[in-house]
């Protein structure tokens, strides 16, 4: 559990590069330099650094280190704006720690070096054991009120990691901090889902030596089994309004798509052919369902209306697309085979452009951040697999190495704010 | 006097608090589920839960396909002779599938060949309530490299017979 948060550290300490893989930057990031205010503090350099590596790992931010700057102003009194000017920085974070009474707060005020005043003023209160998950909001306050969307730092990952015959569904903090096993099993355990108010989980265990849905509740650790059948039952996705989870079932005879409203446990069945159905992932409306079928032969991507159960076939290019997910209502994005590599790809369904988004070789699982604009996703190289992630409109990609033998099925929290 | 200075200071604090916008962090509490040293459940009803030992017979398949090849075809006749000479036998067929592509559709697509080897044995004459037929998906390869020779091992349906 600690060896991905020790490749952190050493990240931190070195250089980036072990976890930021900057292949193309979209747009100029914005130059910012983040100090502690009339102090200099050991949690407050602990606190500023979470901040920089949060910023820093979204490639929309370039952070000023000490040795880099002209002066260095204890307050927003003593900016001289001229340095700040001729370094070409932005803006000015100023980070107080107030530490006192079993809480630790941190107030943050933005100073913007063209206009020369402070532009905005926040303030997160937090505990003394919270200091990174307070750090992480405070990220997210710079990071909205830059660009307007709301950051991810503060939000979670699950994923499944494997050493040996040691198979464990994780919970970390966005950076890989703070890893909680959520569960062992001697058995694979696949496509954990998050429920939409982040409270529960679901996920496809073999414990009992076939596929079976299993909901887990995070803070009791409760399980119950979604549905009791001699049948595979896989590939859970919770609606948005959280009332039903779809998942596809071998129960009548062959894979196909089916709602449960996890309530009254009525259960819809959507698809009805040969083919194999699987892979159901809801609009953000909860009106339609994605899924893969080959029922034209090779795996594609197929729409279907929940209510009116009109589909509709959206991928077109490729013999194999699959595990799609909807990105915003016009754009999709899944596993596409190019040649001989397996591939994330974009497919914006107005225009039917296709966009291959990555350049390894064997990517799977592509899940989205909940902003929209991070991708993170699962990669083979050899032996090695290990979870990568791309910024859309940065560009940037990074790396979450893989220090277990496998580390893999990642699944993005919603926002906890 | 005093007071009144006391309840000015408190009303600029007030004022102070409404300018800032504050967030006070949630720390969720989660619990580990250990499923290890748990003894496995009690009822073996399934012929999946039994250790039927090494694999009767092992068919491979092509790349994203479910199609039985015709040099399987005589080993599974054999295995058909056999379980209508023994009417009590019952077979379990475990379907895999290779890395390549999605988790859940090679779920779906190892459950397609291990049903390929069923719908065979059933129209041969055996009953298919004598077969038993489960999915693993990629989960278990008998070869872990990434190149077809591993590949094309990895895409198969083991058949264990239940005496």
């Amino acid at each position: 559990m600690k060896r991905i948060i020790f490749l952190f550290f050493l990240a931190l300490e070195f250089s980036a590069d072990l976890v930021l893989e900057i292949t193309e930057s979209a747009i100029k990031p914005i130059k910012i330099a983040i100090l502690e205010k009339n102090s200099n503090s050991f949690k407050g350099q602990e606190i500023i650094n979470v901040i920089s590596n949060d910023l820093k790992r979204t490639g929309e931010f370039r952070v000023l280190g000490i040795d880099e700057l002209l002066s260095i102003p204890m307050n927003e009194d003593e900016v001289i704006q001229r340095d700040w000017l001729l370094l070409d920085v932005d803006s000015i974070i100023f980070i107080e720690v107030l530490d006192e009474d079993n809480a630790l707060d941190v107030a943050y005020s933005i100073f913007d070096v063209s206009y020369n005043e402070i532009e905005d003023k926040r303030k997160v209160l937090g505990l003394p054991d919270s200091l990174r998950q307070s750090s992480h909001y405070v990220s997210d306050g710079i990071y909205e009120y830059f660009y307007g969307i709301e950051g991810i730092s503060s939000t979670k990952l699950m994923y499944v990691t494997r050493n040996a015959d040691i198979h464990e569904l994780i919970i970390s903090d966005a950076d890989g901090f703070n890893e909680e096993v959520l569960l062992k099993s001697n058995n694979s355990i696949i496509s954990p889902a998050w429920s939409t108010d982040a409270k529960e989980i679901a996920y496809v265990s073999f414990e009992n030596n076939r596929a079976q849905v299993f909901t887990q509740n995070l803070a009791t650790g409760q399980r119950s089994l979604i549905l009791s059948s001699k049948s595979s039952v896989s590939s859970p996705a919770w609606s948005p309004n959280n009332k039903d989870l779809a998942f596809t079932s071998t129960k009548d005879g062959n894979s196909e798509i089916y709602t449960i409203n996890l309530k009254s446990k009525k259960i819809t069945r959507l698809t009805e052919n040969l083919a194999i159905d699987t892979e159901p992932a809801w609009s953000p409306d909860g009106r339609k369902i994605i899924f893969t079928s080959d029922r034209s032969g090779s795996p594609q991507i197929y729409e279907i209306d929940v209510r009116s159960k009109l589909k509709r076939r959206l991928t077109t290019e490729g013999s194999y697309n699959a595990r799609a997910s909807y990105l915003d209502k016009s754009e999709i994005i899944f596993v596409h085979r190019s040649n001989s590599d397996f591939n994330i790809a974009k497919l914006d369904l107005s225009s039917r452009n296709l966009e291959v988004l990555t350049s390894t070789k064997n990517d799977e699982s592509p899940c989205i951040a909940p902003n929209g604009n991070v991708i993170i996703y699962s990669t083979k190289e050899g032996n090695l697999s290990y979870l990568a992630g791309i910024n859309i409109s940065s560009k940037v990609s990074f790396n979450l190495p893989a220090l277990y033998g496998e580390l893999k099925e990642p699944a993005w929290s919603p926002f906890l704010r | 006097m005093k007071n009144i200075l006391i309840s000015l200071f408190s009303i600029f604090i007030i004022f102070a608090c409404s300018s800032t916008p504050v967030e006070k962090v949630d720390v969720q509490e989660t619990r580990t589920v250990d499923l290890t040293d748990s003894s496995k459940q009690d009822d073996k009803v399934l012929m999946s839960d039994l250790d039927l030992g090494e694999a009767y017979v092992t068919v491979l398949f092509d790349y994203d396909d479910d199609t039985l090849r015709e040099e399987s075809l005589e080993e599974l006749f054999a295995v058909s002779s056999l379980m209508k000479a023994n009417s009590s036998y019952t077979l379990l067929v475990e379907g895999h599938a290779d890395e390549r592509g999605t988790r859940e559709y090679n779920l779906a697509l190892s459950e397609r060949r291990a049903k390929a080897v069923e719908d065979f044995l059933t129209a041969t004459g055996i009953s298919s309530f004598n077969i038993e037929v489960v999915g693993y998906g990629e989960e278990m390869p008998v070869d872990n490299s990434s190149n077809e020779t591993a590949w094309s091992k990895n895409r198969r349906a083991e058949l264990f017979l239940n005496k």
